[in-house]
């Protein structure tokens, strides 16, 4: 039973190994069809059966590279040729044993985004990089994810581009390609803008048909945080996760990791040998993530508006304190501290008055909401007020938006409430959004914290344990040679500007950390210092940017009473 | 007109294959046998169908000790539905030319 394989044997074992080698991912597939070679016990058959397998396999991977194919010019080698070359390099071994990774292909189509001027379409390349589901098993399936490369305005452009990698989890990107085009990150570099999976124009879409409803349950919540609207938003979620899952979705597939591993595809798939990272928000877990697993791909890093990875303090804890400052910044203003005495008492007493009795409010008639009217509760005003502080431009009038409600005043508040709800829901595919979070933050699966408000009970507590398992965590690039210039907002209520230094501090000596003085969480989009800021360093890394303009920052301009 | 997907000969000896015994996982040499197939062909084309979601995997202990797990695959849902499909179209055109 156990006699020594034929010679004929050998060398099938030997194509059939060297064909798991060649196929694109060596997945399951390349596994099976050497597998299936025990199984066959004439030796010319299992000899056929290899031969085939290992042609197979170099016609998939032709098919994906297709610069291979065109310096290789296939067809006057021939297939006798190439086969030879097969059998020999099968014979002689592999010599590293591992399979050169295969460079994924960008697949350029037309560019069918929204509202892109005729005097930037020009500059638009648009396409699609096809990345596998889970980048450890590739045999799985794969997603498309939507890719546009910005030409700079300035040609010839840097061979080293910036990639921009934008916020949520779950926020769209590409369809502001025309916006991003206008404000470029560094001038004479190209700029790469990548819908995340699952998010924007890119693969998938995990209960598309629920998105609406994610959204009402989480305004059903935020509106009135009770046990039984916690309740529905669990049910609403689990009939997203039974639709994805339905679909062939496996909700691992998600998480930074991942999300870092598809940037590296859509470099490789563009033939970038090293780019320029400007991470924003979430944006900022990527690419610090990116930095620590693959340094020698980045040229420099900014990370604007930092979201670090677990432990953090709680959200409404960094709301508090960005709320805080703001007040104090108020209560030393002249114009604010005259219009508005003691703007923090007023919050509180404006909270507690809508705690007693809400404020109903009319909103326009395209937020289909029932009679157009909004319930204005303690915990709604709450919300909104800690999405109002991530906006300079809120800034002027939140004083008087406070002492507004305070005064039990509700007209002007509908639009005030539609537009940050209809922001809202257009910033983060929530079903995204969540898949995400479950992966990367174990906090989530914590008891909601002592001390816990409205805004805590917003965050996905007690949702993630019957979504998914706990991911690979994201990663601070501790100590990392990569120079990385961080951006922090005084008022920004995701991360405060201290717990931002620190992690500054943590990346070492090569991280440079700037504070931005009335601007809140995103500073390059609401400070022309910042953009300035980052272009330089973009631009010089190795050099010490100029920070002065940032302490000449304008003050706000209260409106009045 | 273009061809319509999975319509070649080799994609509906296959699909064939998997109607005769639907209900049954295969095997990729048993399927090799059974179509004629090579498994240059072969593989490739399941592949396609899976990826496209017409078929379903699954690793399975080899009968006998000592052998390597085997990779076995159905149709699915879909799969199933395609193979109808197809082998209606051939019922029918088969018609078509008895009467023309």
């Amino acid at each position: 039973m156990n006699a020594a394989p034929s010679r004929w044997r050998r060398l099938a074992i030997k194509l059939a190994q060297h064909a798991s080698w060649v196929l694109p991912g060596a997945g399951p597939w390349a596994e099976a069809m050497r597998h299936e070679l025990d199984h066959i016990a004439d030796d010319a058959a299992a000899l056929r059966w290899a031969l085939g397998g290992l042609l197979a396999s170099y016609r998939a991977r032709l098919a994906l590279s297709r610069c291979f194919r065109a310096r290789v010019r296939l067809r006057s080698v021939g297939t006798i040729g190439v086969l030879m070359l097969v059998i020999g390099f099968a014979l002689v071994g592999h010599a590293s044993g591992q399979p050169e990774p295969l460079r994924p292909v960008f697949d350029e189509t037309a560019c069918d985004l929204p509202g892109v001027s005729p005097e930037i379409r020009p500059r638009l390349r648009c396409g699609t990089v096809s990345v596998p589901r889970n980048h450890d098993n590739p045999g799985v399936g794969r997603f498309k994810l939507a890719v546009v490369v910005v030409k700079s305005a300035q040609q010839p452009s840097f061979s080293e581009p910036v990639v921009y990698i934008s916020g949520g989890p779950g926020g769209p990107l590409t369809i502001y390609a025309d916006h991003q085009a206008r404000t470029p990150y560094a001038p004479s570099r190209d700029l790469i803008l990548v819908d995340q999976r699952g998010t924007g124009r890119s693969e998938p879409k995990l209960c598309p048909e629920l998105d609406s409803a994610l959204l009402d349950a989480a305004l059903a919540v935020a509106t009135d945080p009770s046990d039984d609207a916690l309740a529905k938003r669990r049910t609403v979620y689990a009939a997203c996760r039974a639709e994805a899952v339905a679909h062939g979705f496996d909700l691992k597939d998600f998480g930074t990791s991942v999300t870092a591993a598809d940037f590296e595809s859509v470099r490789r798939a563009l033939g970038i040998e090293r780019w320029n990272v400007y991470g924003e928000s979430y944006g900022t877990t990527v690419a610090m993530t990116l930095v620590a697993l693959h340094p020698d791909t980045v040229r420099s890093a900014v990370l604007d508006s930092i979201y670090p990875p677990d432990p953090r303090p709680m959200h409404s804890a960094n709301v508090a304190d960005a709320l805080d400052a703001f007040f104090g910044y108020c209560a030393g203003d002249q114009a604010c501290a005259a219009a508005y005495p003691d703007l923090a008492a007023t919050y509180r007493e404006t909270v507690s008055g809508l705690a007693r009795a809400p404020l109903i409010v009319t909103v326009p008639p395209e937020m289909h909401l029932p009679d157009d009217q909004v319930s204005l509760t303690s915990t709604l005003f709450e919300a909104l007020v800690s999405r109002l502080i991530y906006y300079p431009t809120a800034y002027p009038s939140l004083p008087r938006l406070i002492a507004t409600v305070r005064d039990r005043d509700s007209q002007g508040l509908g639009k005030v409430l539609s537009s940050a709800l209809a922001a809202m829901a257009a910033e983060v595919n929530p079903s995204t959004h969540l898949a995400v979070e479950c992966r990367d933050r174990p906090h989530h699966r914590d008891p909601l914290p002592a001390g816990a408000s409205v805004l805590d009970r917003l965050q996905p507590y007690g949702v993630c344990d019957d979504w998914s398992e706990i991911g690979p965590a994201p990663l601070v690039p501790i100590g990392t040679a990569v120079p990385t210039l961080v951006l922090a907002g005084e008022f920004d209520p995701v991360t405060r500007p201290s717990d931002s230094q620190h992690v500054a501090a943590l990346i070492g000596p090569n991280a440079r950390w700037v504070e931005f003085p009335r601007i809140g969480h995103n500073v390059r989009a609401f400070s022309p210092c910042g953009a300035k800021i980052a272009a330089g360093f973009i631009e010089n890394p190795a050099q010490s940017p100029d920070t002065s303009c940032a302490d000449r920052a304008a003050p706000i301009r209260f409106l009045p009473k | 007109m273009p061809r319509k997907p999975n319509s070649s000969r080799q994609t509906r000896a296959l699909l064939a294959a998997f109607l005769d015994r639907s209900q049954i996982w295969r095997h990729g040499y048993d399927l090799s046998k059974e179509t004629g197939l090579r498994s240059g062909t072969l593989y490739p084309l399941l592949m396609r169908l899976s990826e496209q979601g017409f078929l379903e995997s699954r690793w399975e202990d080899a009968e006998r000790p000592g052998l390597p797990p085997r990779h076995a695959y159905r149709l699915t849902a879909r799969g199933l539905a395609l193979a109808l499909e197809q082998e209606m179209e051939v019922a029918v055109s088969d018609r078509a030319g008895a009467t023309a």
